[in-house]
């Protein structure tokens, strides 16, 4: 028994100080560790191994689950009420909301829009709500807006309950998207029950949208279920190899940029896929190129963007048998015409 | 861009209880779906409910019936209550809303029916100036020269707020009122004169509001033409504009110079909202659009005013006999005054509070019958709904047992519910005496409400002799509303103490006890003015002046204390907080940690805390025993997040990595672990050659997963 504390004991000081004897050891304040280091695991097997790992702490965690249960009913007297619900927490709270909507909710018409989701289309969503209530022609957001605000019956009890997983979703970030759903929620008959993740998703509302159009009540739930559905869209930072993933690495980089950095990069990209034999686009006829288009103006300009590029590592310089210095994009040419799409968007 | 393998072929949900099945996996990616459609006949099936469960109350035998029966008539108890206490809610809380909203529509009236009279004036003297021909007006030529008949009339409304989301209700309100004396008007908000949509899309949403809701083009003449039809020209047209401030400076520059043009073929008023200063818009505003502008001023009353004028009407008057504690009282006022300052999250506050006490408190349904103005109503109605789960309920209440009133005064109850009912009559009017006489300090009624409160009448020691001595001497607490009152007092001018007196013998005419003891006050009053008077006399030798000088501080002095002395018999007679008062928790909400935690959301710190304190959430044996201890059985993202915080906010991540994997394959059980895992994944293993893949394929997904989420 003493033994098996001792090495805890030994484990939790290792655990402890490892950081601590890294930092005071090296002479050099930087860890000199690398993560080429660490043998990388092709991602389609961690996937793959995904599935079979085990969760920790199911039982507790159902548990967990059952005694959130015993609220519902006090989650539908706060909708019915006229507040929105907005759960956050750590883990995934999908499974628990739609949960609470089948089991608790059943006297109300429930639909729900996956925020997570890379693409979401408010309008529509917001179409399939005015939908079967009776023919509607669906034209503007506003259309559809004012439809469903319009005094249909004086029953206040009846309501369309809209459950938004992740309101603070990628694509629902911009402005725009959050005061429709703003807008959507101070419906008369629309009630909102929404999940975030994201610890600054506050930030995403004024004061307008807190108090007069959400209507929020806060629950903290957390269930540390794992953010499995929610998290596939996100590409794993370190695993290679993913044309999507790269591509979404650059992309993000390049929107960062100004219009004209992003076009003098098309026409890199546009060449090196032209060209896939060359070692690379020259540099000289990169510079007429731009200049042809009106995208830089003179060879300083175009320098301050490469150097962008390369400290991005969006870009490699060679020298091809000519001796001329080539511009290379270390990305396949499935990447590139990927990231391509993505800069059009 | 998500990768399209993985949308296609979403990893399995490794949840293996009830709240995961297979079909919702492909609802999963989809955008949206319907979840579930109304059942039909819901509301029927409630109807039934409330018959039959009234049914039982009426002659309650569970003693007899069988256990199954017993559970579904519990159930349709319950069903019941919560039908009931929804029904009660709305009737509560629909009284206190339409108290504010009044209050509110009061404040502003005087506004109002300014900006009215201001708008029917300048219409008629539009009007006498001469008709123009239908032809000609409802054309932009010919242009008209003279530089008056360029101007837009306008009325800047000043709002005295930063925070626009207060008035959004008063320029509704102000919408509604002009609406309804005849005057056409329309409502654009920032949102409207947004960059993106230009002019055009404000002039479109004009004449969405004014033609028909259906106009998709941005022509001025369609708006003149429209007022020419069916005696539109007999009332004024009114644009209001809510939040100039927020708007684009150009799209409203433009607008205003389009209407301009137009002023004398369609008199136009414009309102325009600002919150800063009347002269507002010069910053926004082009020079052009400027000289267009013929500005009339007017102004709303403060926040602040506001906030009282609403507290008095909910907490002080008679309205829906709902309340709230000391404690949550302070609350909401340090939310008020720290972190929002809108009247509109204070009515919130109130409101999150009010359901808060709904759905903790089951007697709370017994408040539908302070909300009616009858007093009588309880002993009958009221009673019928106690069950005997209630009755226990009501006489396990705190405030109950503490003062010892058992089942033996069972027939009590509506006596002291009735107390209740009248209680805040003589508590609010020495509330508001109290806020008359800090008026002269500028007390506002918020902190003297929640002063008042506090349940050990703290505010009863500033009138013991010492602290009397105490105050004049140091000037410790500032913040203790009483005792500033007590020092205002005697800085008061011989007017000042007869207004005062005044305004408390109109405010207590009803309650002739402490009616008795304002008027006792008078002879004193009286003796005041005349030692005032012959201070005054402009005759009067100097050797006799600095005499009646002192003649007057002594009066006044005798009168001050005497005023003193009032207050404190208000104080201790009459002041009975409302958290000492037997089965004031029917009325008086009191959870403060369950309003503050539906209010103020705190994502950040409270992920936080669920990575630091998981086990203390998932009631794990195995994690609780060893404190701070990282072990391999915690949660995996808690174990990163606390090695991260181990290295403050940097961290190496192939340190991070490596120190992960320590953790989850402790040194000792290394070999028992490999093969635990090689085990499980036997086919794996066949493809893989080395023989530490799969384990390191374990630690690296939620490695990578966990780091790619944040």
């Amino acid at each position: 028994m003493e033994d098996i504390e001792n090495i805890e004991e030994d484990e939790y000081g290792f655990s402890r100080n490892y950081f601590l004897a890294k930092e005071l050891g090296g002479a050099s304040k930087r860890s000199a560790h690398k993560l080429s280091d660490i043998h990388i695991v092709d991602e389609q097997e961690l996937r793959e191994t995904a599935s079979t790992i085990e969760m920790k702490h199911s039982k507790e965690i159902s548990e967990l689950m059952s005694d959130y249960k015993t609220m519902y009913s006090k989650w539908v007297f706060e909708l019915r009420c006229g507040f929105g619900l907005l759960m956050y927490g750590f883990g995934s709270k999908k499974a628990l909301v739609e949960d609470f909507a089948s089991a608790s909710l059943t006297d109300y018409s429930v639909v729900v829009i996956n925020g997570y989701l890379p693409s979401v289309n408010l309008k529509q969503s917001s179409g399939s709500l005015s939908k079967g209530q009776e023919t509607f022609p669906s034209r503007s957001m506003d259309d559809i807006l004012s439809f469903l605000h319009g005094p249909q019956s004086g029953d206040k009890d009846c309501f369309i309950c809209v459950v938004v997983h992740n309101i603070d979703g990628p694509a629902l970030r911009d402005p725009e998207s959050q005061q429709t759903l703003a807008r959507l929620s101070s419906c008369s008959h629309i009630r909102l029950v929404a999940s975030i993740d994201h610890v600054n998703a506050p930030l995403l509302w004024d004061k307008k949208m807190v108090h007069k159009q959400f209507n929020w009540l806060w629950h903290h739930v957390p269930t540390f279920a794992p953010y499995n559905v929610e998290g596939v869209f996100f590409p794993l930072v370190l695993a290679q190899g993913s044309t999507a993933q790269t591509a979404k690495t650059a992309a993000i980089v390049l929107q960062s940029l100004t219009p004209n950095g992003q076009n003098v990069f098309k026409i890199l990209a546009e060449y090196q896929l032209s060209h896939p034999d060359e070692d690379g686009m020259p540099t000289d006829d990169l510079y007429s190129a731009s200049r042809e288009r009106f995208f830089v103006s003179s060879q300083v300009t175009l320098n301050s963007h490469l150097t962008e590029f390369k400290d991005h590592e969006l870009v490699k310089t060679k020298r091809n048998s000519d001796g001329q210095e080539c511009l290379n994009i270390p990305l396949t040419s499935d990447a590139i015409r990927q990231l391509l799409l993505d800069l059009n968007q | 861009m998500a990768p399209s393998g993985t949308v296609a072929d979403p990893p399995q949900c490794s949840t293996t209880d009830s709240f995961n099945s297979s079909d919702t996996a492909e609802n999963d990616i989809r955008p949206f779906f319907v979840l579930h459609k109304a059942s039909s006949g819901n509301h029927n099936g409630k109807l039934t409910g409330i018959v039959k469960s009234k049914r039982r109350i009426e002659s309650p035998s569970p003693k007899i019936a069988k256990r199954s029966e017993v559970e579904s008539v519990e159930e349709e108890d319950g069903q019941f209550f919560s039908t009931l206490r929804f029904k009660v809610f709305e009737t509560v809380w629909s009284k206190i809303e339409k108290t504010i909203e009044d209050v509110l529509r009061n404040s502003n009236s005087k506004v109002f029916s300014g900006i009215h009279d201001w708008i029917r004036e300048s219409f008629e003297s539009i009007i006498s100036s001469g008709a123009l021909k239908l032809s000609e007006a409802v054309r932009s030529y010919p242009v008209l020269t003279q530089a008056s008949s360029k101007q837009l009339l306008t009325a800047m409304v000043l709002t005295r707020n930063l925070e626009m989301v207060d008035d959004l209700l008063t320029f509704e309100e102000l919408e509604l009122h002009l609406k309804s004396q005849g005057c056409h008007v329309a409502k654009l908000s920032s949102m409207d004169f947004s960059a993106k949509s230009g002019v055009g899309g404000c002039l479109r949403g004009l004449l969405r509001q004014f033609v028909m809701p259906t106009v998709d083009v941005a022509d001025v003449t369609i708006l003149a033409s429209w007022y020419r039809e069916n005696k539109n020209h007999e009332n004024p047209v009114v644009i209001i504009v809510d939040d100039t401030e927020r708007c684009c400076g150009p799209v409203l520059s433009d607008l205003i110079l389009i209407l301009s043009e137009w002023a004398i073929k369609v008199p136009i008023f414009l309102i325009m909202g600002v919150s800063t200063a009347h002269d507002a818009p010069r910053k926004i505003l082009s020079v052009n659009a400027l000289q267009r502008l013929c500005a009339t001023r007017f102004t709303l009353s403060s926040p602040a005013e506001r906030m009282d004028a609403v507290l008095k009407a909910v907490f002080l008057k008679p309205c829906s006999g709902f309340t709230v504690s000391h404690k949550v009282a302070l609350f909401m006022r340090s939310y008020f005054l720290c972190q929002d300052g809108t009247l509109t999250s204070f009515v919130r506050t109130l409101k999150i509070a009010c359901l808060q006490h709904f759905s903790l408190e089951p007697l709370s349904i017994m408040l539908e019958h302070f909300c009616h103005d009858g007093v009588n109503q309880l002993s009958g109605e009221g009673t019928e709904l106690l069950t005997e789960a209630t009755m226990k309920h009501a006489f396990d209440l705190p405030s109950v047992t503490r003062n010892k009133i058992t089942r033996s005064t069972f027939e009590m109850l509506p006596h002291f519910l009735l107390d209740l009912q009248r209680m805040p009559n003589p508590w609010s009017i020495v509330v508001l005496c109290l806020y008359e006489a800090g008026k002269f300090d500028k007390l506002r009624l918020l902190d003297i409400f929640c002063e008042i409160l506090d349940p050990e009448a703290r505010y009863l020691k500033y009138f013991s002799p010492s602290e009397i001595v105490n105050s004049q001497s140091h000037n410790s607490g500032r913040n203790n509303v009483i005792r500033r009152v007590l020092r205002k007092l005697r800085d008061l001018s011989p007017s000042q103490l007869s207004s005062m007196l005044k305004s408390w013998e109109n405010l207590t005419a009803e309650f002739t006890e402490i009616n008795d003891k304002v008027i006792e006050l008078h002879p004193f009053m009286r003796a005041v003015e005349a030692a005032g008077q012959r201070q005054g006399l402009p005759n009067s030798p100097k050797k006799h002046a600095s005499r009646s000088n002192s003649k007057l501080e002594k009066e006044l002095k005798a009168m001050t204390d005497k005023v003193a002395t009032v207050i404190e018999f208000m104080l201790r007679e009459y002041m009975k907080p409302v958290e000492s008062v037997p089965f004031h928790e029917i009325l008086c909400f009191k959870n403060v940690d369950k309003l503050q935690s539906a209010l103020l959301g705190d994502p950040r710190g409270r992920i936080q805390l669920d990575l630091l304190e998981s086990h203390d959430i998932l009631h794990c044996v195995c994690c609780s025993q060893r404190g701070t201890t990282l072990l391999p059985s915690m949660h995996d993202t808690s174990i990163l997040y606390k090695l991260a915080q181990e290295h403050a906010d940097v961290i190496n991540l192939h340190d991070w990595y490596q120190s992960f994997k320590t953790i989850l394959i402790p040194r000792s059980s290394k070999a028992k672990q490999k093969s635990k895992s090689s085990s499980k994944s036997k086919k794996r293993k066949e493809i893989c050659e080395e023989p530490e893949a799969p384990a390191e394929a374990l630690i690296q997904y939620p490695f990578l997963v966990k780091i790619s989420n944040r």
